[in-house]
């Protein structure tokens, strides 16, 4: 009986005491917003049994990954309702997953929304261009709750800028849509602020200033990036100095303030 | 025979002294013995198989694939070590007291603190070599993988334009960076500070109880709470009296950093350290309660 006392005493006791280093590390973790969702009632419904043993064993990163293949498996079904909410439980439990939230957005405007424009149920042509348009408006609202979660990288910026550029833009009554174009600079403009942000990024932007109708702006942008450390700076140069001696031309700019002046002999 | 008589030491081992060494030979016996184990070799071989089958994600993006191996691999890594700390751990003391080697080797100049410090030692040894030939496979299935992919990039921008092939050599370094990531040893230490405090409360367990199943369901079960601690402690953290109560069971969510590594999050190695030192902590508490029942247990 005294050793189990003992016993008792040593395991509940120390235990005790180190109850203040758990919560350390966990106001630590939450400080760094590590992990998902709880393990709601809602959550293990959506997901199903084995998929919550799972989870609850730490393999959040697993469950994930199947749910992703499972919608896959949906969108090659053409179930894209399923196909969405699958991957809606996804960014629920890896909310800090760049992957899920790019490559979500993009099933959901591109794939999904082609599907339904294109479906053979529609009664009549609008009403399929109006399903894309309704999926687009989701896909948008995803990457948004995205970069909520993740606004410290590049890619949802960026994957945000694309949405509004390729997609959105087409979503007005005369497209090209000026409005949609210049909501895509503001994104593509604070994705290249990222330093690890590729190099087509700032000439992506620089591109879409263009479309958006800020010749200046554009042309301003391609000058900054022809400014860079041609050797400590890796770019596209043979690309940048033919959309700055094209813009030199089409905006009339006078030949002493050209980056390339034209040769006067 | 009370249980007072029996705790009293007997005179042999009243006059010798603590020795490593003979914890060091126990504990090279237990490996050597643990190693001989089909249950083991089962666990490792099932280990290894998924671990190489984790490149067959081929079908996706290369981000996709890089995220899932590494995610199968760690998933692999974490159940195949928390199977062998409490299979392997929990027929330690049971076996030798069945096959009644325990009387031959006690009846020797050894303590029993030594003995079962040598167990402990023995399936942590066990643990570590399981744990290194998994890591090794799943370095190996990342670097092929790697290769792979980089030797398709590389052949899709063949004769592309100077801009394409800039663009490309940006998205080699990318996967280089992603494939060859340090900090995935970090994910993989977390859970052997995990497996160890398995395999001490699979050990406290075994030092009272006899059956294997008991030995083997106990600290699965005690692994189970300890996943859903946190999850408690969000949920009534107010309620004083059953955190208290709740304290005896680690939290075992503690050591799922793995994820984090995965998604590019930075997991600093301070974070790292004080897991480590909190399941070393623990593992110390579980192993002296283990010594204060082994030592009076009538056997």
């Amino acid at each position: 009986m005294r050793t189990k006392l003992l016993v008792a005493i040593v395991l509940f006791g120390t235990g005790l005491i180190l109850v203040p280093m758990e919560n350390a590390v966990r106001a630590q973790r939450l400080r760094m917003k590590y992990g998902g969702a709880r393990v709601t009632f809602e959550l293990r419904e959506a997901i199903g049994q084995n998929l919550a043993i799972a989870l609850l064993a730490g393999m959040r990163g697993v469950v994930a990954d199947f749910l992703w293949l499972n919608s896959h498996t949906f969108w090659e079904k053409k179930e894209w309702l399923r196909q969405y909410r699958d991957m809606e439980v996804v960014v629920t439990l890896q909310p800090q997953s760049v992957l899920f939230w790019d490559l979500g957005q993009w099933h959901i405007a591109w794939n999904i929304g082609y599907g339904s424009l294109s479906d053979p149920k529609n009664r009549t042509k609008a009403e399929g261009i109006k399903r894309e348009h309704e999926w687009h408006q989701k896909a948008r609202e995803f990457l948004e709750r995205g970069i909520e979660n993740i606004p410290n990288k590049y890619d949802l910026y960026f994957a945000m800028g694309w949405l509004y550029y390729e997609k959105l833009s087409k979503d007005c009554d005369e497209p090209p849509c000026r409005d949609a174009l210049c909501r895509a600079t503001e994104y593509f403009g604070k994705a290249a602020t990222f330093r690890e942000a590729p190099q087509f990024v700032p000439r992506v932007y620089a591109r879409a200033l263009e479309k958006c109708g800020d010749l200046r702006a554009a042309y301003e942008e391609w000058k900054h990036l022809w400014s860079l450390d041609h050797s400590k700076t890796q770019q596209a140069w043979s690309v940048i100095e033919r959309e700055i001696r094209r813009l030199e031309l089409e905006m009339q700019i006078p030949n002493a303030q050209r980056v390339f002046p034209l040769s006067t002999s | 025979m009370t249980e007072t008589a029996v705790a009293m030491p007997s005179a042999s081992q009243d006059r010798v002294g603590f020795s490593l060494n003979r914890v060091g030979v126990i504990a090279v016996n237990t490996l050597t013995e643990a190693v001989r184990q089909k249950v083991f070799n089962f666990f490792l071989i099932i280990g290894l198989v998924f671990i190489a089958s984790a490149s067959f994600f081929a079908q996706f993006t290369f981000g996709e694939q890089m995220k899932f191996i590494k995610d199968t691999c760690l998933g692999v890594i974490s159940v195949i070590s928390t199977l062998i700390a409490i299979v392997g751990t929990a027929q330690l003391l049971p076996s030798e007291v069945e096959n009644r080697t325990i009387y031959t080797i006690l009846a020797k100049p050894v303590r029993r603190f030594e003995f079962l410090l040598g167990k402990f030692f023995g399936s942590l040894l066990l643990l570590v070599l399981s744990m290194m030939a998994m890591s090794i496979l799943f370095g190996a299935v990342l670097w092929i993988k790697e290769q792979g992919m980089i030797r398709e990039l590389s052949q899709t921008y063949l004769g592309e334009s100077a801009a394409d092939k800039a663009d490309a050599s940006q998205q080699i370094k990318r996967l280089e960076t992603e494939a060859v990531d340090v900090d995935l040893v970090k994910a993989i230490a977390a859970d052997l500070a995990k497996a160890t405090l398995l395999a001490s409360i699979t050990l406290l367990v075994s030092t009272f109880s006899t059956s294997l199943v008991f030995n083997v369901v106990v600290p699965f079960m005690v692994f189970v709470a300890g996943m859903l601690r946190g999850t408690a402690v969000e949920m009534w953290g107010g309620h004083q009296l059953l955190m208290a109560v709740l304290a005896v069971v680690p939290d075992f969510g503690l050591f799922s950093i793995a994820d984090e590594i995965n998604l590019g999050n930075v997991v600093p190695w301070t974070h790292v350290g004080e897991i480590i030192v909190y399941g070393l902590a623990r593992t110390l508490i579980v192993v002296v309660a283990a010594h204060l029942i082994f030592s009076r247990r009538e056997i």
